[in-house]
């Protein structure tokens, strides 16, 4: 505090105490033993983290940081609304306590221009430590760039596919093809049509299982049929050198995407209409879902017979896991999500909350997470590209390559665009959308209101027009800035 | 009162007593079994009855809370802080209005009612700037500071009801006597009327216990309360419904120890009008 | 009431302080609470004009008049979010009422156990609202959940969507839930005005051979009125105002079926972080409720004794 008030930052400070034991330091990690004398040992950094299964295995190995750096964590869990409101309250007054914050990727561009979290450029810059090019580019460019600017980084991302049950597709004699773009939307469907209404083994199967609870669940789901199809949210945002938030929700694509979602509703328990996010992945997990697609954690969690019992599900050694379906020859863009850890801005402690960043997203780190037991294993969501062909985690999680085929298909801007009122267009969306679902409107009049009130939002929120700077923010501009970081 | 109650009557009255308790304390019962239950029970159709709990959730549920004993420890402080605070703004308050000719008693008393037409919902953002401005943003005293709103004007009006019911003759003997109000106030009033001030701190305990909203945004990682913890157990990747019925539990069993333990007060207390005097 | 005539008998050095006794009683609740309130509305008040909405600035941006006003005069849910409010703001207290008396008469019969009834009775009101979400959530559940099991054994028709998925049974399923919870309070402070009767009352009633009916409603009735009035305004407030169970039960959904103008200001506030149109719909609420209970207040406190 003192140091503040002499205009010298701790940071300063710290950086000049590295410097001089940086040598020390190097050498002992070098040796590949213990580090025990980083600058920042001794200090302790709160994380704010959402409660998502990664926590769990993060709070297992976070021993480790500790061992390895001498820094102490005090680790906090919130649920997502609780952390949210937490979040922002604290950065509108300055006042967050945390040192590592849990930064939702719909939100990164508002905690970077707001100057709520500070960017991670100048830490990342030269740290061959990072190691930043295993991670995916396509991870990185969805979840934790904003405008040419590294904001956060990811400890856990998730892509969206499908997981159908073998015993049944076997019995009906279905073929799930486990080839990318191998499927079309329509052959997806009337495979769960298949499977709708069988008796299978003594279970009366229902087709598949969709989210229909708004406002985000519906729409996390939805908007990957609507990437499939190739719609878009808006006229051009974010890859365009001029942003224009112009509404593009009455496509022939959305609609395409609105009338597919509809249909799947139609094959899914009816109970489904107040799903939210977990309630699909628990009902496939109790064996009367033929098939549906979701984010990858899923992958593991329907193992278990409820979230974090570590008890097998029926589902347990019968279910298989194949690439979304495709819409005729649009190219296939699968949905990106996931979390990540950034620095805020009020931390005085940015270095220790620094290497905090850089241990918990480290494959070593990742790795680690994968192997923990503790609720039959649960965390397979790397970021990193190596863990993908690692042969300890392939044993315990023998889907990783067709995720990462997945993830390497990903674009998060697209299926859901980071504007800067996603949450109030999410909340929207996901109303209309429940709607069509109960028959209360076609899919027609559901895009017609959406875009009435998303051009109300945009308009009333100054986006439309855009007069503040665009930028041009596309894949290859976050390959540029992988590079010129590393 | 008995000896009139005819059998064929007093069978009914039986059955309908049956049904209300079956309504009203069947769905504790059965969200308290749920946290002793194996899981793949709780669900269950036709729903299991009988079951063997295991000794580990009966553990955490009733000894040891493991992760919730931190929140519920806050959940206490924060109680009792608003509880203590609630009681030297609303008695004098109270004896004021029930004693004294104040020219708009009537406003001031419908002006305390009416605070609690604001939904609070929508003073969670402004109650953050403002105890971030005073320097009390993630305290315990924030919560308690502005948990007050609901029970100070629910206390003054129970209070006022309870005060109204002693006798006047009693004061005014102790002031022919030569005994000043305070004396008076706190000697023969607060005395006669300690039923009430349990059962005004007892909804004034549970008002607090219970809130949920304030700490969503008042509370920090050190001082967040039970609803806030069993809210977390609700994921975006999964409920588990075992956690939640544990940290519900411990929840729950506080303020129904209370009601249990003070019970002749809650409605000897409410219904002391009716003591003769 | 014989008010005591405080000053006149003081001397005369404490003349001044025992005339603002009363008032200097009153105020520090008054001051603590007006600081408290104060902040909140004017914040709301200044805001409800201003475009801050802290997805796009961390900061006001400008004034814009009624605009933010418009905005939710205009948005789908507000006025749906408001009939449901009504409808389950006044059914919920009505409903809490009426089956709070019928409990309070049949514990006042005072047959053996129900002292001890009257003991348990308490406890659901005694729980978190957010817990009894949870509870109700378990119990509504369409797979094993235990009412969902109940009402399909008596051969009742569900809908198929479940309980809290039906636009036809979310809004009941909210309702039942805060009925459950509230019904022993009205009961149990019914009952506490029961037993204030005086017994002599109505042993003098009974010698003029009144029937149970008439002994009722022209006795024990106008007896508990007073303190009915006060938990029925009470209740109405703290029911338009509801947020945490629609927030575990249903979401306000399916459509709007179960949305209440607590959980759209809950999306608008701390979801959507608009500033604005939440301070906005605030006022709003605030000028709602203030009209009904004005109402309730002008009607029934007419004859109230201060």
């Amino acid at each position: 505090m003192k140091f503040l008030k002499n205009g010298l930052s701790r940071r300063q400070i710290l950086k000049t105490t590295a410097g001089t034991t940086a040598g020390a330091a190097a050498y002992s990690l070098g040796l590949g033993g213990r580090a025990p004398a980083y600058a920042q040992s001794g200090t302790s950094i709160r994380v704010l983290s959402v409660e998502d299964p990664f926590l769990f295995a993060l709070r297992d190995t976070i021993g480790d940081f500790t061992e390895q750096t001498g820094i102490d964590v005090e680790l906090e869990s919130l649920s997502y609304d609780a952390m949210q409101a937490r979040l922002v309250t604290s950065f509108v007054s300055n006042t967050s306590d945390a040192d590592v914050v849990t930064v939702d990727q719909m939100w990164t561009g508002q905690y970077i221009d707001n100057g709520w979290i500070r960017p991670l450029d100048e830490f990342a810059a030269g740290d061959a430590d990072l190691d930043i090019t295993d991670f995916m580019p396509e991870v990185l460019y969805s979840l934790n760039t904003w405008r040419g600017h590294l904001a956060t980084l990811p400890v856990a991302a998730y892509a969206q596919g499908v997981m159908y049950r073998r015993s049944v597709a076997d019995t009906l004699g279905l073929d799930i093809p486990d080839a990318d773009g191998s499927w079309t939307w329509d052959a997806y469907t009337d495979t769960i049509a298949a499977m709708n209404g069988q008796n299978v083994n003594g279970t009366d199967m229902f087709g598949t299982v969709i989210c229909g609870s708004q406002p985000t669940p519906i729409v996390h789901m939805f908007t990957q049929a609507a990437a499939s199809y190739g719609a878009r949210w808006f006229e051009s945002f974010p890859a365009s050198p001029e942003w224009d938030f112009t509404p593009t929700v009455t496509s022939p694509e959305m609609l395409a995407a609105v009338e597919q979602y509809a249909r799947l509703y139609e094959l899914s328990p009816p109970e489904a209409i107040n799903y939210l996010w977990f309630d699909a992945g628990t009902r496939f997990s109790t064996g009367d879902i033929g098939m549906f697609y979701w984010w990858t954690p899923y992958f593991y969690l329907i193992k278990n017979n409820g979230y974090m019992t570590g008890e097998p599900s029926v589902v347990a050694d019968d279910y298989g896991i194949a690439p979304l379906p495709v819409a005729g020859s649009t190219p296939q863009v699968i949905s990106l999500g996931g979390w990540s850890f950034g620095i805020p801005s009020t931390t005085e402690k940015a270095d220790a909350a620094w290497e905090f960043l850089k241990w918990s997203t480290s494959a070593a780190t990742q790795k680690a997470m994968g192997l923990v037991d503790t609720y039959n294993y649960q965390f397979s969501d790397f970021a990193r590209r190596s863990l993908y062909d690692d042969s300890d985690l392939l044993s315990i999680y023998p889907y990783l390559p067709t995720q990462a085929g997945m993830l390497a298909q990903g674009n998060g801007k697209i299926a859901r665009p980071p504007a800067p009122v996603y949450t109030t267009l999410e909340g929207i969306m996901g109303l209309e959308l429940n709607k069509v679902l109960i028959g209360q409107q076609s899919a027609d009049e559901a895009l017609s209101t959406m875009n009435d009130l998303f051009l109300n939002t945009l308009r009333g929120n100054f986006l439309i027009p855009y007069s503040l700077p665009s930028f041009d923010d596309t894949p290859e501009a976050t390959q540029a800035l992988i590079s010129s970081l590393a | 009162m008995e000896s009139h109650t005819r059998p064929l009557r007093r069978l009914v009255i039986y059955a309908l007593l049956a049904l209300m308790m079956l309504f009203f304390i069947g769905p504790i019962i059965w969200f308290v079994l749920l946290a002793i239950r194996p899981p793949a029970t709780a669900f269950a159709t036709p729903p299991v009855l009988l079951f063997e709990p295991t000794a580990d959730a009966i553990w955490h549920t009733l000894v040891d809370p493991g992760a919730n004993a931190k929140q519920a420890r806050n959940s206490l402080i924060v109680a009792l802080g608003a509880v203590l605070l609630n009681l030297p703004f609303s008695v004098p308050a109270a004896y004021s209005l029930s004693r004294f000719r104040l020219r708009s008693k009537k406003f001031i008393m419908l002006w305390y009612l009416g605070l609690l037409m604001a939904p609070p919902i929508a003073f969670l953002i402004p109650y953050f700037v403002l105890m971030t401005q005073i320097g009390l943003s993630g305290t315990y005293l924030s919560m308690i500071l502005v948990l007050q709103t609901l029970i100070i004007p629910f206390s003054v009006w129970l209070m006022k009801s309870f005060i109204d019911e002693v006798p006047r003759e009693l004061e005014e003997a102790a002031r022919v006597d030569g005994a000043s109000w305070h004396v008076i106030m706190l000697r023969i009033t607060l005395p006669l009327v300690r039923p009430g001030l349990i059962v005004t701190s007892m909804f004034a305990f549970v008002f607090a216990w219970n809130n949920a909203a304030f700490p969503l945004v008042l509370s920090s990682q050190q001082t967040a309360t039970l609803p806030i913890g069993t809210l977390n157990y609700f994921a975006s990747t999964g409920v588990t419904w075992s956690f939640i019925a544990t940290a519900a539990v411990v929840a729950m069993l506080p303020p129904m120890l209370i009601f249990l333990v003070f019970d002749r007060y809650v409605v000897r207390g409410l219904t002391f009008g009716a003591v003769k005097g | 009431m014989a008010t005591i005539p405080v000053a006149t008998t003081a001397p005369s050095g404490r003349r001044t302080l025992m005339a603002y006794l009363p008032y200097l009683l009153v105020a520090p609740s008054v001051i603590l609470l007006l600081g408290l309130i104060a902040y909140p509305l004017v914040f709301a008040l200044k805001n409800s004009f201003y475009f801050w909405n802290l997805q796009t600035s961390a900061t006001p941006v400008g004034f814009v008049g009624f605009a933010n006003y418009r905005m939710v005069l205009e948005s789908p849910e507000f006025f749906s979010s408001l009939i449901n409010t009504l409808i389950l703001t006044i059914s919920g207290t009505a409903l809490e009422f009426g089956l709070g008396l019928a409990i309070a008469l049949l514990l006042a019969t005072r047959l053996k156990g129900m002292s001890v009834a009257r003991a348990l009775l308490i406890m659901p009101t005694t729980i978190a609202p957010i817990v009894v979400g949870f509870l109700f959530r378990y119990m509504y559940d369409p797979q094993g959940g235990i009412i969902t099991w109940l009402m399909a054994s008596i051969g009742l028709d569900l809908p198929v969507q479940g309980i809290l998925g039906s636009t036809n049974t979310s809004l009941l399923a909210i309702l039942i839930a805060d009925v459950w919870q509230w019904t022993p309070f009205f009961a149990i402070i019914l009952y506490a005005g029961l037993l204030s009767v005086p017994v002599s009352l109505l042993e003098a009633a009974r010698l003029d051979g009144a029937s149970a009916w008439v002994l009722f409603w022209r006795i024990k009735f106008p007896f508990i009125m007073r303190t009915a009035l006060i938990i029925l305004i009470l209740r109405f407030m703290q029911l338009f105002n509801t947020f945490d169970l629609v927030l575990v039960l249903t979401r306000g959904g399916p459509g709007t079926s179960s949305r209440t103008l607590g959980y759209t200001l809950y999306q608008q506030g701390l979801i959507d972080f608009n500033i604005g149109m939440a301070s906005a719909t605030t006022w709003l609420v605030v000028i709602i409720v203030n009209a009904i209970v004005g109402l309730y207040i002008f009607f029934a406190f007419r004859k109230w004794e201060w």
